[in-house]
């Protein structure tokens, strides 16, 4: 077995999917099933911790063999088993990281705990090839940062959100308008439908900064919602969903583009959920055109939440022997710079 | 009974205490049984604890004849634990997955300890394992223990009648339901333990009480039960037994039943 083609089992259950994937040679999809908990949480207006943490435990041997099935290889044949270890609803991770160090132990194969968010960053390499340095914009339902990959495989946050993340701006505004959860791709779609736009406020921070911060925004629609309640108007919806994505896309990509610029990258990586938002990636595929900085976007299925993307970040250790022993710790807050590749001897 | 019905090596384990129960039984014996006090730790030691153990008798993948565990209830996150390990082990391994009530095992563990001390052995028992459930509750069970099993091989109480179930697996209010044993317990002249997590709850009058951690020891013997009944669980379909709905689902229940005239 060479690097090339070694086979990778990842798992992943930070939040309310259920995955599985196999993929050969860090970068081979062969399986990556997802289980989305979406239609039960629905009801509840969004993602129940304890309720996520029990369908996983139903679910995930029943994915486990989907995902065998699909790849068309037998259990023997797995090399490594990763999982990710955080960040992520602590009860949920320890379902995926039990399983994991179980198979682990099972196959008698190394164990790589793998960082949620490296997960989302590396899900680019599963589509093309990451020069550094590169700036990646994490934008999803927990996380909306900004990461500079100075080499592969060294992560520093540059910019983080002071208070909601993207997705959760989204989530709440959907909310706020009756769309069922989670809300995000209703707010797109529905910009989408006009050309009237409500002016809504930029959070731009200190001149320097490339930090976020979406709670005065999300309180500005609300106002606004309120507003026309009790002046009895009908509210233009559409104008306002317009205006609110207009204000988040205008904020994310001038600032991700502007620390491009300062730090002197080579490449942007767009990931996440929000990163399937259709407005987002169209705004930042004309900005970098402009700017003539190569851009990554991971397909749809590769934004949200997947266990193929864990095994695209885990290849980063697996090349490195830096495994993880079966005694690890999940970290509902796990640091991704410390979850960084620690040298350079790396085999190709 | 005959060596080929034997199931082999079972690898039992339960999480659902502050107590990591792990062990190993063959053949009608408890090859070794570890508990370890790691309070919230579970997730950590489980399988290097089950890989070490296994290791220190030389028990490889091929002998291990099923995988047995405490399905709960107890704390929701550790019995997670111990479910999502036994399930992906039985499927990685291909073996049988047998679920046995987390009471069942504590009130077994205790059991196997209380027929040892002679005053304890004249009478029929009701064991009732007791695990704190917070705000005056408990989750709990009532197991029938009769004196014939005093001097009983362990999987012969099991097999032979001599250890029954009387009440399932619930969480109840222990004031009350420690005064209502206690009265129908004297009036069916049985004696009555409470066994487990009794510490919490200082008035258990008329009953005798033994404080009593998780004892995976316990867990071989109902499990082989099961497997000789032919009573081995479904890999994918089996889930813990939380014996509740979560809060979210109460109040959302609550809420459609207010809506609903």
């Amino acid at each position: 077995m060479t690097d090339k083609d070694y086979l990778m089992l990842a798992i992943e259950t930070s939040c309310d999917e259920t995955s599985v994937a196999i993929v050969r040679g860090g970068r081979e999809v062969l399986a990556n099933v997802v289980s989305s908990q979406i239609e039960t949480h629905r009801r509840f207006g969004g993602v129940v911790p304890e309720i996520a943490s029990r369908k996983h435990v139903e679910t995930i041997t029943r994915i486990l063999q989907e995902a065998f099935e699909q790849a068309g290889v037998r259990r023997g044949d797995i090399d490594a088993v990763a999982v990710t270890q955080g960040p992520g609803l602590i009860g949920a991770l320890l379902v995926g990281v039990v399983a994991a160090k179980s198979l682990a132990m099972a196959l008698d194969v190394p164990l790589i705990g793998t960082h949620h968010i490296a997960g989302h960053i590396y899900a680019n390499r599963l589509i093309g090839d990451i020069v550094f340095p590169a700036l990646a914009l994490v934008v999803s339902g927990g996380h909306t940062e900004l990461v500079l990959l100075e080499r592969e495989g060294v992560f520093r946050i540059v910019g983080r959100t002071r208070d909601d993340a993207v997705g959760e701006a989204y989530d709440k505004v959907a909310r706020a308008l009756s769309f069922p959860y989670p809300g995000g791709p209703y707010i797109d779609k529905l910009a989408q439908t006009t050309e009237e736009e409500v002016e809504l406020p930029r959070a731009w921070l200190e001149p320097d900064s490339f930090d976020f911060s979406f709670s005065g925004l999300k309180s500005a629609v609300l106002a606004e919602i309120n507003r026309a309640k009790m002046k009895g108007e009908a509210l233009n919806q559409g104008a306002l969903a317009r205006g609110f994505q207009a204000s988040v896309i205008d904020v994310v990509t001038t600032k991700a583009m502007r620390a491009a610029q300062a730090f002197g990258v080579r490449q942007l990586l767009l990931c996440g959920g929000v990163a399937a938002n259709r407005g987002m990636r169209e705004r930042l595929t004309s900005l970098c055109e402009a700017a003539r900085l190569p851009l990554l976007i991971p397909p749809p299925s590769l934004c949200s939440d997947n266990a193929a993307m864990i095994a695209a970040a885990a290849d980063l250790k697996w090349r490195r022997g830096a495994f993880t022993p079966l005694d690890m710790v999940a970290g509902a807050q796990l640091s991704l710079e410390e979850w960084s590749v620690s040298d350079d001897s790396v085999s190709s | 009974m005959n060596g080929s019905n034997r199931p082999g090596t079972l690898l039992a384990f339960d999480t659902s205490t502050g107590t990591l129960a792990v062990s190993l039984y063959r053949d009608g014996r408890v090859m070794e049984a570890s508990q370890s006090f790691a309070e919230r730790n579970h997730s950590v030691r489980i399988v290097p604890e089950i890989q070490e153990m296994m290791r220190r008798h030389g028990v490889h993948r091929e002998d291990v004849g099923a995988i047995a565990v405490g399905r709960g209830p107890g704390s929701y996150t550790g019995v997670r634990i111990a479910v999502s390990a036994a399930k992906t082990l039985a499927w990685a391994w291909d073996k049988p997955l047998v679920g046995v009530s987390s009471l069942e095992a504590l009130a077994f563990g205790a059991w196997l300890k209380i027929r040892q001390e002679a005053s304890a052995q004249e009478r029929d028992a009701w064991i009732v394992p007791l695990m704190d459930a917070r705000r005056g509750q408990v989750y709990g069970a009532r197991f029938v223990a009769s004196a014939a099993g005093r001097d009983l091989g362990i999987e012969e109480v099991v097999a032979g009648g001599a250890w029954s179930r009387a009440d399932e697996d619930g969480i109840r209010l222990i004031a009350d339901w420690s005064a209502e044993l206690a009265a129908q317990a004297k009036e069916a002249g049985v004696a009555l333990w409470f066994v487990g997590e009794t510490a919490p709850f200082a008035a258990l009058d008329g009953a005798f009480t033994l404080p009593f951690a998780m004892d995976g020891g316990a867990i071989g013997p109902l499990a082989a039960d099961r497997l000789r009944r032919g009573r081995a669980d479904d890999v994918h379909a089996f889930a813990p037994n939380y014996t509740q709905m979560t809060e979210a689902e109460v109040k959302l229940q609550a809420g459609e039943a207010r809506r609903t005239p």
